[in-house]
């Protein structure tokens, strides 16, 4: 946290061309939300899912997956805040950038075979505000997480930048487990 | 230059992606092939295996969480004292509903004149109509794709299970009693229509309490029939909104005959 604004404020002028760097990521990503949305209004939701031996339906599995997803989240926030020094007295260890990574390829991953399900499966549904929340979220999901890789790499951006993108996709991801997971398994019971 | 593992990770996401999808698009032929979710597969032959101890454990739980859409449900909780079955205990008209154990899927069973229909769906992929007959406190119904059933019916309660998609479903459903208010009473739902050219077939069970649970099939007609969440059944005007289409719902009474 402490290194990058100092190597990147030497001229205002600066700063927004860091800002300039957002807009192609910004566009891509959006597309990449109005993709989804777009293909699961129009597709035609088949209904057919994969299930996995060991689950009762095909919802448990997605609700499953879901959660294990929403779970390596929280170690990305967690270990965000510890990278940026904001845990008080925590010194980030050497490993805590490993982690990072890590935790969000495996929740990315994990995410991807539940969106393709919903968008296969099921669509973009409006007919209850639980289901229209969750499909824009779902959607925008994609896109913000494009966002955020394809600025990643990207130097010169204000040090808010990459803390804002990562707090942007957490929060889509809690909003879609609600509108999701927690939904399915308050309604038909936490199990396999 | 190092590799953009940002990019490599996005790539690698949409690569799963199209994957599954591919696995998806290509899993139809290969379930119909296998009846259901692949009953005859070694895979499913396990998924049907595991469930039925499931129920045992998860049932307190599920009872307990499925209070948030069906308050009054929860059938493990209901004190139904034990059948003393008596003889005149058989009812010739009777509707049953309940949550089955565990709590993954809903079924009702309307019983009427020697006639019967049941229907189980999970809110979700699983949807079965089981038709048939019903004489001296037992079911006799099939479905499509090797859905059956064991269930007996008494005044209080039809107990037993159905066998749908692969997966047996448990359950004690209490009779349903009228209530002469003016929404649609708790019981069997069934509606159809067409989307954009394809048949569409929706049931709903609800729940003593206001609680639902409701799949739709499109083309039901066919071997397996796709299917999916039902949309919300409106249960002051009967109907529910889907897919642009406005879907009328009958009810399946045994106990006025409506629908049989």
């Amino acid at each position: 946290m402490t290194a990058q604004p100092e190597a990147s404020s030497p001229a205002p002028g600066d700063v927004s061309l860091g800002i300039g760097k957002l807009i192609v990521p910004s566009l891509i990503g959006g597309l990449v939300a109005l993709t989804l949305g777009v293909y699961g209004r129009l597709h035609h939701p088949t209904g057919v899912v994969v299930n996995i031996a060991g689950f009762t339906s095909a919802g448990y599995v997605k609700s499953w997956l879901a959660t294990v997803a929403t779970v390596f989240a929280i170690v990305q926030v967690i270990s965000a805040l510890v990278m940026y020094g904001k845990i008080p007295r925590v010194t980030a260890p050497s490993w805590i950038g490993t982690l990072h990574r890590w935790s969000g390829r495996i929740a990315f991953l994990v995410a991807v075979p539940v969106a393709v399900n919903c968008l296969y499966g099921l669509g973009f549904q409006t007919y209850s505000t639980r289901v229209l929340i969750h499909s824009l979220l779902g959607c925008a999901f994609f896109g913000a997480f494009t966002i955020k890789m394809l600025i990643l790499p990207k130097r010169g951006l204000p040090g808010w930048t990459l803390p804002l993108a990562g707090a942007v996709v957490f929060t889509v991801l809690i909003g879609i487990w609600f509108t999701s997971a927690f939904w399915f398994f308050s309604t038909f019971g936490l199990h396999r | 230059m190092k590799p953009n593992m940002p990019l490599v990770t996005l790539l690698s996401g949409a690569g799963l992606g199209v994957g599954v999808l591919v696995v998806s698009m290509l899993s139809p032929s290969s379930t119909s092939s296998a009846s259901g979710y692949g009953a005859t597969s070694p895979a499913s032959a396990t998924a049907a295996a595991t469930p039925p101890p499931a129920p045992a454990t998860a049932a307190p739980t599920a009872s307990a969480t499925a209070v948030a859409t069906a308050p009054a449900t929860a059938p493990g909780t209901v004190p139904i004292v034990t059948a003393s079955a008596q003889k005149a205990d058989v009812p010739p008209k009777a509707d049953y509903v309940a949550q089955v154990n565990g709590g993954g899927a809903a079924v009702a069973i309307s019983v009427h004149a020697g006639k019967a229909v049941a229907y189980i769906c999970n809110g979700h992929a699983v949807a079965a109509w089981l038709r048939g007959t019903a004489a001296a406190g037992k079911l006799d119904l099939t479905g499509k794709n090797g859905a059956r059933l064991d269930v007996s019916y008494r005044t209080e309660k039809a107990t037993g299970y159905i066998m749908a998609d692969g997966t047996k479903y448990t359950f004690s459903a209490p009779l349903v009693h009228r209530l002469s208010s003016g929404h649609r009473p708790p019981g069997l739902y069934e509606a159809t229509g067409m989307v954009d050219g394809v048949s569409i077939k929706a049931g709903w069970v609800v729940l003593p309490g206001g609680g639902q649970v409701g799949s739709v099939e499109y083309d039901p007609s066919s071997a397996v029939a796709p299917t999916a969440q039902a949309p919300v059944l409106d249960l002051t005007t009967g109907t529910a909104q889907y897919d642009g289409i406005t879907l009328v719902a009958t009810l399946i009474s045994g106990f006025t005959g409506s629908g049989f």
